[in-house]
């Protein structure tokens, strides 16, 4: 039987469906690439649906779109406390323990990701003008994502944080002290981030290298390294003018936001 | 042998320059060419979205827009072709796109009207991405040999090597004084900033990027043609336009002035002839402190 394959996810899908049953993605429009190779993540329909182990997601608003969740007996989400819009009453909460307080303190980031357990029904959205990116993560995969931009993770992901190498990167990169790590084991798994404004995603060959504003950066392959670059430039006899940018290297995707906070906001 | 000649059949009503109308976007603004022009009835035309992934052209290069919410403008760039950007627009770049300072005068003075102080200039060969930090539109003002815009500080997204720029007071400004319990206090208002940028294409046609927050609106004003609008959503006019502020103040039962606040509403008179931008997204000004001196303007009581 014919089959349709996501050009954003891959996955297989039978013939009669008009978005991808894995990430949502509309099966009947080509995939927006510009001329330099970024594809725009897959703007998705509203009140489209997919599905992820027992459970569903549906994604409902285009602005600042919401993801629903339709929890099944003995399926989990894990999420930053502060998305939750709304969840049914008996949908029983638990909390996870990321380890590593005095770090996370120091960075930034919430001590405790909360955990919503089936069945019931949850929702979580962000607070500014955006997409919802679904990543489906097969067996084996590792991707890094800036802190605070993943929206929900499924249960079969596993969940770290990694420190940004290097003082000069933490300093001035802009990307803040650490990335979350999400690793697949045996079983796939689903991450659903928040990008502000749009998305869009660029697949690097090995060696090939890339310079993006570093408060654009929103995920990456955990194959791809990333390192801050510091261009200068004069501007007179005595001035000169610093700027520090993100050089990706492949092999790998890289993610990317069109609307951040500009890190030399001070300049 | 007969030469072939090019019949303009087709006048984009953004830009105002002709085409052969065969493509489905303006080669020229990036403005969808069968888009059924969306006028209010009192006269503002929605400006058309560029089409997401369409294309603009300038000198050897092309310009591709991407995106819906705060849209990209990737810049496909011609070895010999350079453009300028203030540096907090840049979203990525190729290692081959030379990155330079361009020198600019008056750099105190930038920084005392809070402008950016280093505007970069950006040499192909290779890809180069701008994008602001907003949800709204890129505007694309194609400039003629010659041709002129003001442009309020801040919308500037990225201009091509031919562009001029300088920059000039506003000449728009009001002060008020307001009693506190440290005595009277008095405060400058500049509600379009301290300055305005204006750009001029020379030696041939140039390209203009804006990002105007929220959607942009433009209306062309006939001479003597008067509009009030709130200060802060302009985005561009024609230098041919005038502008001086406008203070009305409203009477009834609930409104009433004291020495620390005073009901008012301050809206900016644009003057035709020539085309003013609007965008939805505006800041309210302020309303506290009496109105003691400012710089042209009309008053009215109702």
């Amino acid at each position: 039987m014919d089959r349709i394959e996501c050009q954003w996810c891959r996955a297989q899908n039978e013939p009669n469906r008009t978005s991808c049953f894995t990430c949502g993605a509309p099966l009947n429009q080509r995939n927006l690439v510009s001329d330099s190779g970024w594809a725009e993540a897959p703007r998705l329909r509203d009140m489209t649906e997919f599905r992820f182990s027992n459970s569903s997601c549906q994604i409902e608003g285009e602005i600042v779109p919401v993801a629903e969740l339709a929890l099944a007996q003995g399926d989990a989400v894990f999420f930053e406390h502060h998305v939750m819009l709304w969840k049914e009453p008996h949908v029983p909460m638990s909390a996870m323990n990321t380890g590593g307080g005095m770090k996370r303190m120091l960075g930034g980031m919430p001590h405790v990701l909360s955990i919503a357990h089936g069945p019931g029904r949850i929702a979580v959205s962000r607070d500014a003008t955006g997409e919802v990116v679904v990543l489906p993560l097969h067996p084996e995969m590792e991707l890094d994502v800036r802190e605070h931009a993943f929206l929900a993770g499924t249960h079969s992901l596993n969940y770290s944080f990694v420190r940004i190498k290097g003082l000069a990167n933490i300093l001035h990169g802009g990307e803040g002290m650490y990335m979350d790590r999400f690793v697949t084991q045996n079983q796939p798994g689903l991450l659903l981030l928040h990008g502000y404004g749009n998305v869009f995603q660029k697949t690097l060959r090995p060696g090939e290298q890339i310079l993006i504003e570093p408060g654009g950066f929103l995920y990456k392959d955990s194959s791809v390294t990333m390192n801050t670059v510091k261009q200068q430039y004069r501007t007179g006899l005595v001035g000169g003018h610093n700027m520090f940018l993100a050089e990706m290297t492949g092999p790998g995707r890289v993610g990317i936001q069109s609307m951040y906070v500009h890190h030399h906001k001070s300049e | 042998m007969s030469t072939p000649t090019t019949t303009s059949t087709y006048t984009c009503p953004y830009c105002r320059i002709p085409s052969d109308g065969t493509s489905a976007t303006c080669p020229h603004c990036g403005a969808p060419v069968d888009v059924r022009e969306r006028v209010s009835r009192s006269g503002w035309a929605e400006q058309p979205p560029i089409r997401d992934m369409a294309r603009i052209r300038f000198n050897r290069s092309t310009c591709q827009i991407s995106g819906l919410y705060v849209p990209v403008a990737e810049m496909n760039l011609h070895p010999e072709d350079w453009v300028y950007f203030s540096h907090h627009v840049l979203l990525h770049t190729d290692r081959s796109v030379q990155l330079d300072v361009m020198k600019m005068r008056g750099g105190w003075n930038r920084v005392l009207a809070g402008m950016p102080l280093v505007m970069m200039t950006a040499r192909g060969p290779g890809f180069i991405a701008f994008s602001a930090d907003h949800p709204g539109e890129t505007l694309a003002v194609p400039l003629q040999h010659n041709q002129a815009v003001d442009v309020v500080e801040h919308r500037f997204l990225v201009a091509t090597g031919n562009v001029n720029y300088h920059w000039e007071n506003t000449g728009v400004w009001f002060q008020t004084q307001q009693q506190t319990s440290d005595g009277t206090e008095t405060e400058t208002h500049y509600p379009l900033g301290r300055t305005m940028d204006r750009f001029w294409a020379q030696g041939g046609p140039g390209l203009l990027l804006l990002h105007g927050p929220g959607n942009t609106f433009i209306r062309d004003l006939a001479p003597g043609e008067r509009i009030c609008v709130q200060p802060s959503s302009l985005i561009w006019k024609d230098p041919t336009v005038q502008m001086w502020l406008h203070f009305e103040y409203p009477r009834g039962q609930y409104w009433f002035s004291s020495a620390r606040w005073q009901a008012k509403t301050v809206w900016l008179t644009l003057q035709g002839p020539g085309r003013v931008a609007v965008q939805s997204v505006f800041e309210r000004p302020e309303t506290v402190g009496q109105v003691t001196n400012c710089s042209s303007a009309t008053t009215q009581q109702w």
